[in-house]
């Protein structure tokens, strides 16, 4: 009897909120807007965030920014994007944290006729053309492109035999993937440099540390370091530091975020390829705006991408 | 008074009145939430924490832990992905799955058991060792797109019903059947009650024991199914942490992390907070660190309250 009674409540308030969806008014006017990023602990995001959300305020446009908690928690931001879809906003931005695993999500924005902008990290075009997912454009420089200006510029320091590590990210993350690709390719060209180690500090920058200080021991030779993020290029800094090799190794990290840029310029750090996130939040919430207002924005908006040495930041202080 | 089916049903109700009470707040904030399509929205992205934490009760019921169930997952995933993609049957990969999670469970239930290990110790290997050998075997890329027939356990809908939803609900009704009606149920509760009084009494505490972990492996590879369908695509990197979500859905519904007692309806109950909260708070727009404070504080009240109860009713 009473699991009955529960079961007619539980029937009873459905309905109540049946109703619900009809005093549904839009109270506001203003544009809303949703960004989903990877994850919000990281300097990168919240550049991003912090460039989008300066150009809602200029726009007068409302934001919502939403984040899983784990940069590769791709269920997560599915689960996001589906919920934000319930609320009926104007638009999404996002920031895949899986090239494949999202399009199903976007596969439900569509379906809901809410624009969906792609931020930082492109999604797999071949599956989005066989699923039928469309998205109005992509806003982003390149992990791939990154990688190999990173590999040129080692190419560049190498006088004769060069021995690099590579400290990657999480295994199977395509961030770190596209980044680590984009540099072996680019130093494959060159036969007087060699990988001799490869290894993931999994982004962090403990991590990044305690290999560093594991491949000091296997490999007293070492002419350069390529960390895919900067976090792993400080935590391999301080091991080289300690290690008393800081004259001899060359660390060039990825993402530029602030630390890094002071180390470079103080000679720990020899360069770090910088993305420039709060510009892509900008163009990401402009865009939002222009697509909703019907015009017509290119598939493909690209923000820079460039290698921070000492060099470079003094030109920048002139 | 209080009648005696309140008594006897007291902890599922409570978290039940738990779960209206936090459905009751957020119809009052936001016209969003109480709508067909966002519960059935809710539902669905519950369906993959409520079956890892259909093995985990099993698991918690006998007094034990599993902290391997993400990492198994996630290679119960890739294997399922990669027999998939090799073309076989759909039955045929969907079982490769499966014996996948099966076997990943059984060891984990074979060094408990027999090897007289800490399951807490057994387990945090299995999840290392799972996760490196779903990371192995794709080469740490994931595998992607599948067939439409498979999909459709992610996809598809019967009488606008969607199918994680049914796969759940059958499950669920299974495995309540086998803790509440069969001998393995009942052996469940005694090992978890007193596992000495269990084996003196002739019970077989090894063979249940490990068959429960076996349970608990195959229950992970039901819920990749569900997440390699509703992602079409499986990472080897999935599933991280999920053992935690999975723990604390089971611990909201009211199972002893002492053994013992504990149901699968409380573990339901306990999962659709977790996905009504998660859902909520995206639907209100609050930020994501503050969700995580949220998110710990209703896990701590929530068994806070079912302690306050238990002692009243003693």
């Amino acid at each position: 009897m009473k699991k009955i009674l529960i079961f007619l409540g539980a029937i009873f308030i459905l309905f109540m909120g049946c109703n619900r969806e009809n005093d549904r008014t839009n109270d506001s006017e203003k544009i809303r807007i949703a960004l989903v990023l990877k994850t919000l602990n990281s300097p990168f995001f919240i550049d991003l965030k912090s460039g989008a959300e300066q150009a809602a305020k200029q726009l007068n446009v409302e934001l919502i920014v939403q984040a899983p908690e784990r940069e590769i928690d791709v269920e997560k931001q599915m689960q996001i994007i589906e919920n934000l879809i319930q609320t009926r906003v104007d638009a999404i931005c996002v920031s895949p944290s899986g090239s494949k695993e999202l399009i199903p999500a976007m596969a439900k924005a569509n379906q809901a006729n809410i624009p969906v902008l792609i931020v930082d990290t492109r999604i797999d075009e071949n599956i989005a053309n066989s699923e039928g997912v469309t998205t109005t454009t992509f806003i982003g420089s390149d992990n791939y492109q990154g990688g190999k200006i990173a590999g040129e510029y080692v190419a560049k320091l190498s006088q004769g035999e060069m021995n690099v590590v590579i400290l990657e990210g999480i295994p199977g993350h395509e961030t770190g993937d596209n980044r680590l690709r984009g540099f072996k390719e680019s130093i494959e060209k060159f036969p007087n440099i060699h990988v001799v180690a490869s290894q993931p500090a999994n982004w962090e920058r403990d991590q990044g540390y305690n290999v560093m200080q594991n491949l000091l021991q296997a490999h007293p030779d070492i002419d350069a370091v390529f960390a895919c993020n900067d976090l792993m290029a400080l935590g391999a800094m301080e091991a080289i530091i300690a290690g008393g090799k800081s004259e001899k190794i060359k660390i060039i990290g990825f993402d530029a975020v602030e630390e890094a840029r002071n180390e470079i310029t103080t000679g720990n750090l020899e360069a770090s390829v910088a993305q420039h996130p709060a510009e892509m939040g900008r163009l990401a919430i402009e865009n939002a705006v222009k697509v909703l207002n019907g015009e017509k924005i290119p598939t493909f908006i690209p923000v820079k991408i460039e290698l921070i040495t000492r060099q470079t930041s003094e030109e920048n202080l002139r | 008074m209080i009648p005696k089916a309140l008594i006897h049903h007291g902890r599922q109700l409570g978290t039940f009145l738990g779960l209206i009470f936090l459905c009751l707040i957020l119809w009052i904030l936001t016209p969003y939430f109480l709508t067909v399509s966002n519960l059935l929205n809710i539902l669905e992205q519950s369906s993959i924490n409520a079956t890892i934490a259909v093995g985990m009760t099993f698991v918690i019921i006998t007094a034990g832990i599993d902290l391997s169930v993400g990492s198994i997952l996630a290679f119960s995933g890739v294997v399922l992905a990669s027999t998939l993609q090799a073309g076989v049957p759909l039955p045929v990969a969907l079982l490769a799955g499966m014996l996948t999670g099966t076997l990943c469970g059984l060891l984990n239930g074979a060094l408990i058991s027999i090897g007289r290990l800490p399951p807490f110790i057994v387990t945090l290997g299995m999840m290392s060792i799972a996760r490196g050998a779903a990371l192995v075997y794709t080469n740490g890329r994931p595998i992607s797109g599948f067939e439409q027939s498979f999909r459709w356990i992610a996809t598809g809908k019967i009488f606008y019903i969607p199918m994680p939803l049914i796969v759940m609900f059958i499950v669920y009704f299974i495995a309540h059947i086998v803790l509440t009606r069969t001998k393995f149920g009942q052996y469940a509760y005694a090992m978890g009650g007193n596992e000495e009084a269990t084996y003196l009494s002739g019970v077989n505490v090894r063979f249940h024991k490990t068959m429960v972990y076996a349970l608990c492996g195959l229950t992970s590879a039901f819920a990749a199914i569900l997440l390699t369908a509703r992602l079409n695509s499986a990472q080897p990197i999935a599933g991280i942490m999920y053992e935690l979500d999975a723990i604390a859905a089971t611990v909201i519904g009211g199972t002893s992390l002492m053994g013992g007692e504990g149901t699968l309806v409380g573990t339901l109950i306990g999962a659709l907070i977790m996905g009504v909260l998660r859902n909520g708070l995206n639907i209100l727009g609050v930020s994501s660190f503050l969700q995580q404070i949220i998110i710990g504080t209703v896990i701590i009240i929530a068994v806070l309250l079912d302690t306050i109860m238990k002692k009243q009713k003693r």
